[in-house]
């Protein structure tokens, strides 16, 4: 005869049935719980996005004027390309300016491109020596150290010895005394505003963070208080399951499911809500092919599930103390008739 | 007390049957302590009940009246004292053993009713089942018989609040049998019933007792409920002042209001 065993596992089935039951029942109510949810993981959600759609528009701008820059210097210094030899020498990775750069100057049909360090179809790859043979111009991508290469090597055979670097304090060996023109693709105003750049994104993610810890604040208060007047509303009913025999690891579960569906629920229409809103704003203001093709979806993936996450964890944290003043409660609170 | 000492106790309290009693109550007492005041709600209850009596217990508000309810019940501890129910001392019970008494032993109909609203009738009565480790299928067939017995057997899918006070407290009388408890505790069970249906009630109580055997024990001002039990117990200011038998009351009827 151990069916007291039985118990504790058999109504868990029960007690979910219980309360999505009584979450239907009481659908008005049930609804601002979760609208309190939807409010407060959308707004966090929103932020998020805000956030990135704003990084990825702003960083595709400043990446366009990268371009534009590099693009009018190799335009004064070398004019027309079509039919003209250019040499580019890379050290370490191209980054995404220099891809486009060398996009736009191909567009320009210049007769070859000769490249050292790069390797790939667009480019015939030269040794060191050979690269710079009849060349106008060469320039030098990448921002790796060089190693143990002399300009003067580098820019053998070149007809007019210009340089068109985007590293200023590139090093190397015979910089001073090869007799080559080094011209940089940046002056020290462009270096100054991107770290003035770097310090407003700081302080932009400091300030989703605040954001994000006062909605979610918010959200638990919130929750927490419609829990305890749902308890204050069935203080009958759970004294009358007592009365039944319920244990009040019942009564306790009845409202931790209740509130965990509750979060559920709230936090993936929060997010749903959360992600259009500023997507259409945005996408609005600056063209939605700008918005959606410059966005990092890896990121917006991640900030969705952890705003799902919070939120549902978040509800069911708010649903503690709750469910432990409705499951202390006397049962003789059921044979209270005015309640 | 594990689990298994506990039925194991009960079981050899039942088969023994050596005293004829389902609930003792030795010198029970029950001190409600508010701040610094004190609340003297039982002063001493010495009262046995019979298996398969009927018994009425009668009291202005106040009287501890309630409280002694809810010591037989187990929905309380005596502050002194000693409450057998089912010669079990529940002042020794656990938390985890007062919801497996009050789950098998006692069945309990309230004034309003206080069915779970969001679940139909069947459901209402297959509820205490679950607690007590039924599966679904087993207790909705014992629930069906049950609900036919009290004659609700073609309402069995309907919610409460589609039904008639009456209605609903059949439904609870039936979700109070569901474990076939030796003890049914009514508390003011036709307060909330037009004369008619609270006399249906009454019947079925009646019907109870003779059939099942049940001890039924209900708290009521009701004349006809008075009459119907086998036991008036009177208690005011938290004593047992009278215990009559219905016939011999008539005269004092005028005492109870």
């Amino acid at each position: 005869m151990n069916q007291l065993g039985i118990q504790e596992k058999l109504p868990f089935a029960r007690a979910m049935r219980i309360s999505i039951q009584g979450i239907r029942i009481r659908v008005g109510r049930s609804l601002v719980t979760v609208s309190g949810v939807v409010l407060g993981i959308a707004f966090l959600m929103s932020n998020l996005t805000s956030q990135l759609i704003l990084k990825a528009v702003q960083s595709e701008r400043e990446l366009k004027q990268t371009v534009d820059l590099m693009q009018a210097l190799v335009k004064s210094e070398i004019g027309v390309l079509e039919g003209k030899q250019i040499a580019v020498a890379v050290f370490g990775e191209l980054s995404n300016a220099d891809e486009q750069l060398l996009a736009r100057i191909r567009s320009g049909e210049p007769a070859a491109i000769r490249a050292f360090g790069v390797s790939g179809a667009p480019y015939e790859s030269y040794p060191l020596e050979k690269v710079g043979e009849g060349v106008v111009a060469m320039l030098v991508l990448g921002d790796a150290e060089v190693a143990g290469i002399s300009l003067g090597d580098l820019t053998a055979g070149m007809s007019q010895k210009v340089v068109l670097d985007s590293v200023d304090d590139r090093r190397f060996e015979d910089a001073l005394d090869s007799g080559v023109r080094r011209e940089l693709f940046f002056g020290d105003q462009v270096r100054q505003r991107q770290a003035e750049l770097k310090a407003a994104e700081k302080q932009a993610l400091f300030r989703t963070i605040w954001i994000a810890a006062i909605s979610m604040f918010v959200t638990v208060i919130g929750v927490s208080n419609a829990l305890l007047m749902s308890v204050t509303e069935r203080f009958r009913e759970i004294g009358t399951m007592k009365c039944l025999g319920a244990l009040s690891a019942f009564i306790r579960t009845l409202f931790l499911i209740e509130s965990s569906l509750i979060g559920v629920v709230g936090s993936v229409v929060g997010v749903i809500v959360g992600a259009t809103l500023p997507l259409l704003v945005y996408g609005f203001l600056y063209g939605f092919p700008t918005v959606l093709g410059a966005l990092d979806y890896g990121l917006l993936g991640l900030a969705a599930m952890g705003s799902a996450c919070s939120g549902t964890i978040l509800s069911i944290l708010a649903a503690i103390y709750p469910a432990r003043v409705a499951s202390n409660m006397v049962p003789a609170a059921a044979l209270r008739s005015t309640v | 007390m594990t689990t298994d000492s506990i039925s194991a106790l009960f079981a050899s309290a039942a088969s023994e049957k050596h005293s004829g009693y389902v609930i003792r109550s030795v010198d029970v007492k029950r001190v409600y302590k508010m701040g610094d005041s004190e609340t003297h709600a039982l002063r001493g209850v010495t009262l046995d009940i019979e298996r398969g009596e009927y018994m009425s217990i009668m009291g202005p508000s106040g009287s501890g009246k309630s409280t002694y309810f809810n010591m037989i019940g187990g929905l309380d501890k005596p502050t002194s004292g000693k409450v057998y129910i089912d010669q079990v001392d529940i002042a020794q019970l656990d938390p985890r053993e007062l919801a497996w008494l009050r789950c098998r032993k006692v069945g309990y109909i309230f004034q309003s009713f206080n069915l779970i609203q969001v679940m139909s009738c069947i459901e209402n009565v297959m509820l205490p089942m679950a607690f007590a480790g039924l599966d679904a299928e087993e207790s909705r067939d014992k629930a069906m018989d049950i609900l036919e017995q009290v004659g609700l057997g073609d309402r069995a899918l309907h919610k409460p609040q589609e039904m008639s006070g009456g209605q609903q407290q059949r439904v609870a009388i039936a979700r109070a049998l569901a474990n076939s408890p030796v003890i049914l505790l009514a508390d003011e069970p036709t307060g909330n019933l037009d004369l008619r249906t609270g006399e249906e009630i009454i019947d079925l109580f009646v019907m109870l007792r003779d059939t099942l055997g049940v001890t039924i024990i209900s708290a009521t001002h009701d004349l006809k409920m008075l009459k119907a039990s086998d036991r008036v117990v009177w208690i005011d200011d938290g004593l047992v002042t009278k215990v009559t038998t219905p016939e011999e009351m008539d005269i004092s009827v005028a005492d109870v209001h």
